[in-house]
């Protein structure tokens, strides 16, 4: 006989923790739920990605997902931490004088939502990182953003979700083979040892979404791997204590991808991302690439990666690097993440697609998954995140 | 600039110890062109560690043994090889070592490589461990060998295997008290060792000299005993020892506490396996010769062409053992580049000697219950300050896998790069002393680098 | 300094250096780690976290506890060979 559950997370990364951790918070008490994944919990893009917690201002939407979520990090942090949470605020900086510009562009987008970011003349920002360079422009400076470990952050979401709810069950190295339907609704998922049963089924797998979309009998939903190569310095010897931005990252990171995503010939592209550690190393990125699910180095982005770094704090020239790797990102093609329901499968949930700000945004996708799971009013506007977008 | 950074060779040799000096000599004496890259600072690897010149060395006791190992360190500083002491190789290929050294970033370029990477202390974390005064048996060794250094006045030596005794001799030499030695195998389980002891004319006289050592230094080598923990302000002041049973389970009822101010700890070697690994190399686990070893076939060559491996890095084997294979490599990258055939005599000697290698360390595979030293609050990760709890709170959330562990805590994820807590990491954390130790990860930088020696690195 | 040394006339000329501000001296050849033990300074880095003294554990450059950091650069104590007038300070948590 089937194993029962109330619902079943699939993928074990930041998004599924965070969507486990809320259900345990709506969801009745006593409810079974169950988190599958193929590998370790935490084990995929969030082991191998930056851990940067940032406000978007683009728009009056992106600004309040954002910044929702960072502020459902700083409770995380208060009830639970363990995941070296620190509010360092972040530093946009330009070396391009044309991108000084850009300064008070993105002021005055935070200045839209009611919120402040400082610009800094160049003696301000010396006094604040005295390791950057001393030929820099300035900077713009902006409290709210900071740095966590995401995999540790993982546990911390799990231990809060287990405090709530006892019957919280976490299954690590337990791939699932199959998923059960019955005509149009969820019966559960197969796994190696066993189906389990289950009214809701949610699809945190990332860039391997598609693959549980299909195992579903659905078409393939619309997130392709996006790499990034990274590397991470010895202990203490980082030159600054605030992240690092540069502006440019904005559009890079943010602005539509201007190679075609499902090609596999994009050269690729950078923007300086550096992040201090709480043991002192630094977190050097972000470069960003289409390529599959290819994770072998690619030695001329790491480079650049390095070089950018070097120029906006010298003192890494002489820092010791401990270990570079790729990671991938789960890019959605319409650039917004996927949270909500599949309407065509029902009890079948999404929450995947946040490219480089699953991190970020986690707290705020369990949270929406949540309340619609429990049929709640959102916090927020969740409309534009509703994977049924791509089903017009 | 960085592009004349680049070195050419017929052969590449990673290491300077005997395996990788006897590989060298002997290409060099056979007409090729040969570049040893070693991190050390002089030739001799870690067991024929040589002191600075103009340091008094006349006090230090040397095995038979030894004497080997000076020929061969003379042999190879008058040949033709070119030495490149300093060198971290952090990136290779087939063909390609790239190195940095004296903070500038290298590649040698080769047609064959021979990995000779040697062997590191393998780590059993214990309550205090990381006290400065704690140190590895090798470590101790290297401070009175390597550097004439004397460690302390008291000193504590445990763990198991042969290399217990050249750390007591070399303390001992060094006018140090060794107040207790303590063998974790029982001298029953011990006497497997004999076969090979006996069986080698070699090994048996090195063996009654390290008896005659002892016995002179008035030390005598406790079996079935090791360390529960050391304590003390800042350094070592005391340790707390006691008997094992036949597994290596602390039999807590049997502690007492003795004062000393050093410990040298050496629980066997881990062969040094990450170059080959990011070469590609096959690997496998042979838990008696120290973990994962090298696969090679009968004449030292990898399962990568031009890449062959000798000495400990395809199983824990000792000088005697590296120095024959490494020439048993030598002559089949000679019989390549000159077609002059392997004398018989060669491999043959490399056989029989890790044949006996084999049967004396067979009697001092680790022990699994000296896992069960560590207590909670202790730490088994010392690059990320991870405790044993910690530890085992990732493995029950994240999972039992090695790299579970590793994400769940961020042990073994420092500069070390997992080569201290990762022999032990799976076992301590999922509480199961008999596990393997897991195949250690092969990265780039095989070694942490400079940020701009990755950016400088020749191309070619 | 000559009692944590092996007798007999060391033919190596003195190497000074400075560490956390105070002068040592070493002989030619010696590593920092090596040098700073022989001058009764065995605690080379706080750890990571804890800030816990940490020194020399492995002595072959594989470990990383003995991080040091010599004018300027973080380097391993135990690989770092000893220069006239270098400015050695304690690695680890500041």
């Amino acid at each position: 006989m089937a194993e029962t559950a109330d619902l079943i997370v699939v993928g074990g990364g930041i998004v599924g923790c965070a969507v486990v951790q809320h259900c345990a918070e709506l969801l009745p008490k006593g409810a079974r739920i169950v988190l599958l994944d193929r590998g370790p919990v935490a084990g995929a893009a969030s082991a191998s990605c930056m851990g940067h917690l940032m406000v978007t201002p683009d728009d009056a939407q992106e600004y309040a997902f954002s910044a929702t979520s960072v502020k459902l990090w700083a409770e995380l942090e208060e009830r639970e931490g363990g995941f070296d949470y620190n509010p360092t605020g972040a530093l946009y900086l330009a070396d391009d004088p044309a991108d000084v510009e850009l300064f008070a562009v993105l002021q005055q987008q935070f200045a839209d939502h009611g919120d402040r970011a400082e610009i800094l003349d160049p003696r301000q920002l010396r006094d604040r990182e005295p390791g950057l360079a001393h030929d820099l422009p300035g900077a713009l400076f902006y409290r709210g953003d900071g740095v966590v470990l995401p995999m540790m952050a993982c546990g911390a979401m799990l231990r809060q979700a287990q405090k709530h709810n006892p019957n919280v069950d976490v299954r690590p190295h337990t791939p699932v083979t199959g998923m059960l339907r019955q005509g149009d609704r969820m019966l559960g998922v197969q796994t190696a040892n066993g189906a389990i049963h289950a009214e809701h089924v949610v699809n945190c797998c990332g860039v391997w979404a598609p693959e549980l979309a299909e195992m579903a009998g659905q078409p393939r939903l619309p997130i392709v791997p996006r790499a990034g190569n990274l590397a991470i310095t010895g202990h203490h010897v980082t030159p600054i204590q605030t992240q690092l931005l540069e502006i440019s990252y904005i559009r890079f990171a943010h602005g539509a991808a201007k190679v075609d995503p499902t090609r596999t010939d994009d050269p690729g592209g950078h923007a300086m991302n550096m992040q201090p550690q709480s043991n002192g190393g630094c977190l050097i990125g972000s470069t960003r690439q289409f390529r599959g699910m290819d994770r072998t180095l690619n030695k001329a982005l790491l480079h650049r990666s390095l070089l950018r770094a070097q120029r906006y704090a010298p003192g890494l020239a002489h820092a010791p690097i401990v270990r570079t790797w790729v990671g991938l990102r789960p890019y959605s093609l319409d650039k917004r993440p996927l949270i909500g329901p599949w309407p065509p499968l029902r009890g079948l949930w999404i929450a995947a697609g946040h490219e480089g700000l699953g991190i970020t945004l986690s707290p705020i996708t369990g949270r929406l998954l949540a309340e619609q799971i429990t049929g709640r009013p959102t916090t927020i506007d969740a409309t534009p995140y509703l994977p049924a977008r791509f089903l017009r | 600039m960085s592009g004349e950074r680049i070195v050419d060779a017929d052969v590449g040799v990673l290491g300077a110890g005997p395996g990788g000096m006897a590989a060298a000599k002997a290409l060099a004496a056979a007409g090729l062109c040969v570049v040893v890259l070693d991190e050390g600072h002089r030739a001799g690897g870690q067991i024929f560690r040589q002191l600075p010149p103009g340091a008094p060395h006349a006090a230090i006791a040397e095995p038979p043994s030894h004497a080997h190992g000076h020929a061969l360190i003379d042999g190879f500083g008058a040949s033709k090889v070119e030495l490149r002491s300093g060198a971290s190789v952090w990136d290779a290929k087939p063909g390609r070592l790239w190195f940095e050294q004296d903070g500038a970033s290298w590649l040698l370029r080769c047609k064959h490589i021979v990995l000779a990477p040697g062997a590191y202390d393998r780590c059993i974390p214990f309550p205090g461990w990381t006290l400065p005064g704690v140190l590895t048996a090798g470590a101790l060794q290297v401070m009175v060998r390597g550097f004439g250094v004397v460690p302390g006045k008291r000193a504590l030596v445990v763990g198991s295997g042969p290399l217990l005794l050249p750390t007591v001799t070399a303390l001992a030499s060094a006018g140090v008290e060794v107040v207790a030695a303590l063998e974790a195998s029982s001298r029953w389980r011990a006497l497997r060792a004999l076969p090979g002891v006996l069986g080698n004319g070699a090994r048996l006289r090195e063996a009654l000299w390290y008896g005659r050592k002892l016995l002179t230094a008035g030390v005598k080598l406790q079996w079935g005993w090791t360390v529960f923990g050391v304590e003390g302000d800042g350094r070592v002041q005391r340790a707390t020892i006691g008997k094992v049973d036949a597994d290596g389970r602390p039999r807590r009822e049997t502690a007492r506490t003795i004062e000393v101010d050093v410990v040298g700890a050496g629980f066997g070697l881990v062969p040094s396996i990450e170059a080959g690994l990011l070469l590609g190399c096959a690997s496998r686990l042979l838990p008696a010769r120290g973990g994962h070893c090298l696969v090679v076939d009968a004449e030292q060559r990898t399962s990568v062409a031009g890449v062959y491996a000798v000495g400990e890095a395809c199983g824990i084997g000792g000088a005697e053992v590296a120095m024959a294979e490494g020439e048993l490599a030598a002559a089949a990258i000679v019989r390549l580049a000159r077609g002059a055939p392997i004398a018989a005599g060669i491999a043959r000697k490399a056989a029989r000697e890790r044949k006996a290698a084999d049967a004396l360390l067979r009697a001092f595979a680790p022990l699994p219950g000296l896992h069960e030293l560590a207590q909670p609050e202790t730490i088994v990760c010392r690059c990320e300050d991870v405790t044993l709890a910690r530890a085992k709170a990732a493995a029950a959330l994240h999972g039992g896998s090695h790299r579970a562990i590793k994400i769940g805590c961020r042990a073994g994820m420092g500069p070390c790069q997992a080569r201290i807590c990762g022999p032990s990491l799976q076992a301590l954390a999922c509480g199961r002393p008999e596990l393997p130790m897991d195949l250690p990860v092969a990265q780039t930088p095989l070694k942490a680098v400079r940020s701009e020696t990755i950016l400088n690195a020749p191309e070619g | 300094m000559s009692a944590s040394r092996l007798p007999g006339a060391d033919a190596r000329p003195v190497v000074a250096f400075s560490f956390e501000g105070q002068r040592v001296e070493a002989r030619a050849g010696d590593t920092v780690a090596m040098a700073l033990w022989a001058a009764g300074q065995p605690a080379l880095r706080a750890s990571s976290r804890d800030g816990a003294p940490r020194g020399v554990l492995c002595n072959m450059g594989i470990c990383y506890e003995c991080l040091v950091v010599v004018d300027g650069d973080t380097v391993r104590g135990c690989m770092q060979v000893v220069r006239e007038g270098m400015d050695v300070r304690r690695g680890g948590k500041p």
